[in-house]
């Protein structure tokens, strides 16, 4: 490929002479693709700038100080219970620190993507390897003097901590954009259509740094995930010479992993479905990955999908299970994706082998989506 | 004619401020402190408040806002927050909306372009028309 890699610090774009000026060169173009990436967000706790207090930064330097000062750390704070959060806490408790806290504003860790008995299993197993749960709890206060010596609830309660990570979420970055005058959405990132195109048509902006519609009704989306950056990547760099892709929006999926425990989901919760309005049926399936389930290797694989009641189409599902659970995690986002139904999911020919899937008979997917068709019959035959 | 407050310790930002969304078509109504804001708001009921920050430490707009939407219980009220504070503490994170830590509609950083002010305050008072694409 003929493709040149200049590393350096972009200190302004010429937007009327096509240049893109470092500190030591300058480079022309017909077109540009922003990927400036993301920040940490803060909330503004007083407290939040003491020595102690971590952002999750995409920076060596900053982690490896983070990482440093961890050694030497009793009690460790974490804000925010989603996977950043109770990721980090998983890996700091596993490398030895006493004690490690993870506060969550929510009823529930993960509850902004999880329905909650896929929240509570998490929150039931992270409490089994050490780490302490706060949840509906709200920081009020980072204390301590120059040095964060503990953190303050709204109940007053107080937690002590040598240090304080902050894993709330991320906002765009989108301070060169907003320098040279591009057009800049409500939740701060840069305005695109589904081509990736910015207000300016030979500028294309892709990843975090870029504004989000969500698949479901086409609102804001305030999600931010390296595998929608990696999508808006293919589209922006396709398009770049023609429009060939279009993104259909952010399904969100992602998964995560604490232990032997891991969590997947596509699309909507059962919860964030009737919020958004949708009249909702949602079936369970609980199988065994491997046939007959007594082979080494074999994990009990719980999927939920959640339809909407008249169309029968797939709103979202989620999965819990061992390390399979992401591959499967994926195949119910092609069916959110494509807006398949209940029925063409039941219909669905799964390619199975004793060691690597569930049995033929016995596929998650389908027979959840068999015992959700059932429950839309039982609806309609009462009616 | 829809009424703006602007709650702001900077004098000379609050007259531009003025003239400029005056010109615009909008009814302006100015406060230099926390608790004039707040007079303001119970008083005359505005359609949309700009808030600076820092008046003069650091968390009086924060603190604002929290008050705006849970003792005064205005949870409709647009809330645009306008602030230097991330150029001004060199941090390496940033302040966003946040339903339960900062619950405003819209963080934007000083300076700003005015225009780009005046877009979103179109945008949530749902007075924004975007130009339609004419090649499509």
């Amino acid at each position: 490929m003929n493709m040149d890699l200049h590393i350096g610090l972009v200190k302004d774009i010429d937007r009327s002479k096509k240049l893109v000026r470092t500190e030591t060169e300058e480079f022309s173009y017909d077109k540009l693709i922003l990927g400036t990436g993301s920040y940490p967000a803060m909330p503004p706790i007083p407290g939040h700038d003491k020595k102690g207090v971590f952002a999750v930064l995409k920076d060596i330097s900053y982690l490896t100080d983070l990482q440093e000062k961890l050694k030497s750390a009793k009690n460790v704070v974490v804000i925010g219970g989603g996977f950043i959060g109770i990721e980090i806490s998983d890996e700091i408790k596993k490398s030895g620190v006493e004690n490690v806290s993870v506060i969550e504003i929510a009823e529930h860790c993960l509850s902004q993507s999880y329905d909650e008995e896929f929240c509570v299993e998490m929150e039931e197993h992270l409490r089994s390897r050490g780490v302490n749960i706060y949840t509906g709890s709200k920081v009020v206060s980072i204390d301590g003097g120059e040095q964060v010596d503990g953190v303050t609830l709204s109940t007053d309660e107080t937690i002590p901590a040598d240090i304080v990570i902050l894993g709330i979420g991320a906002v765009a970055n989108s301070d060169l954009a907003k320098k040279i005058g591009l057009r800049i959405g409500l939740t701060g990132g840069i305005v695109v259509d589904r081509a990736m195109r910015t207000s300016d048509p030979d500028i294309f902006a892709c990843g975090d740094c870029a504004e989000k519609v969500s698949f479901f009704g086409g609102n804001s989306s305030a999600l931010r995930l390296a595998s929608i950056a990696t999508l808006e990547a293919r589209v922006a760099g396709a398009n770049v010479f023609g429009i060939k892709r279009e993104t259909p929006g952010t399904v969100g999926v992602w998964g995560t992993a604490v232990g032997e425990l891991a969590l997947g989901t596509a699309g909507l919760t059962e919860k964030m479905a009737k919020a958004h309005g949708y009249n909702v049926i949602s079936a369970v399936n609980e199988s065994v990955n491997r046939h007959p389930g007594k082979l080494p290797g074999a994990a009990k694989i719980r999927i939920k999908l959640v339809f909407e009641a008249n169309s029968g189409i797939l709103l979202g599902g989620q999965v819990r299970g061992d390390a399979s659970t992401g591959e499967i995690m994926n195949a119910i986002s092609a069916c959110v994706q494509n807006r398949m139904t209940a029925e063409q999911i039941a219909m669905f020919q799964s390619g199975t082998h004793p060691l690597i899937t569930a049995s033929p008979i016995a596929y998650g997917i389908v027979n959840a989506a068999e015992a959700a068709i059932g429950k839309m019959v039982k609806i309609k035959e009462s009616a | 004619m829809s009424r703006l407050l602007f709650i702001d310790d900077d004098i000379d930002f609050l007259e531009v401020m003025t003239l400029f969304f005056e010109k615009n078509g909008y009814d302006v109504e100015t406060a230099t402190t926390p608790e004039a804001g707040k007079k303001r708001i119970i008083d005359h009921k505005p359609d949309l408040v700009v808030l600076d920050v820092m008046m003069p430490s650091e968390f009086e707009g924060f603190e604002l806002a929290r008050e705006i939407r849970e003792d005064m219980k205005l949870t409709d009220l647009p809330i645009i927050i306008l602030s230097c504070i991330h150029d001004r503490k060199q941090v390496p994170y940033r302040f966003a909306p946040d339903k339960d830590y900062l619950p405003v509609d819209v963080f934007l950083d000083k300076p700003v372009n005015p225009d780009v002010l005046l877009e979103k305050v179109k945008s949530l008072l749902g007075e924004y028309r975007e130009e339609p694409s004419h090649n499509l």
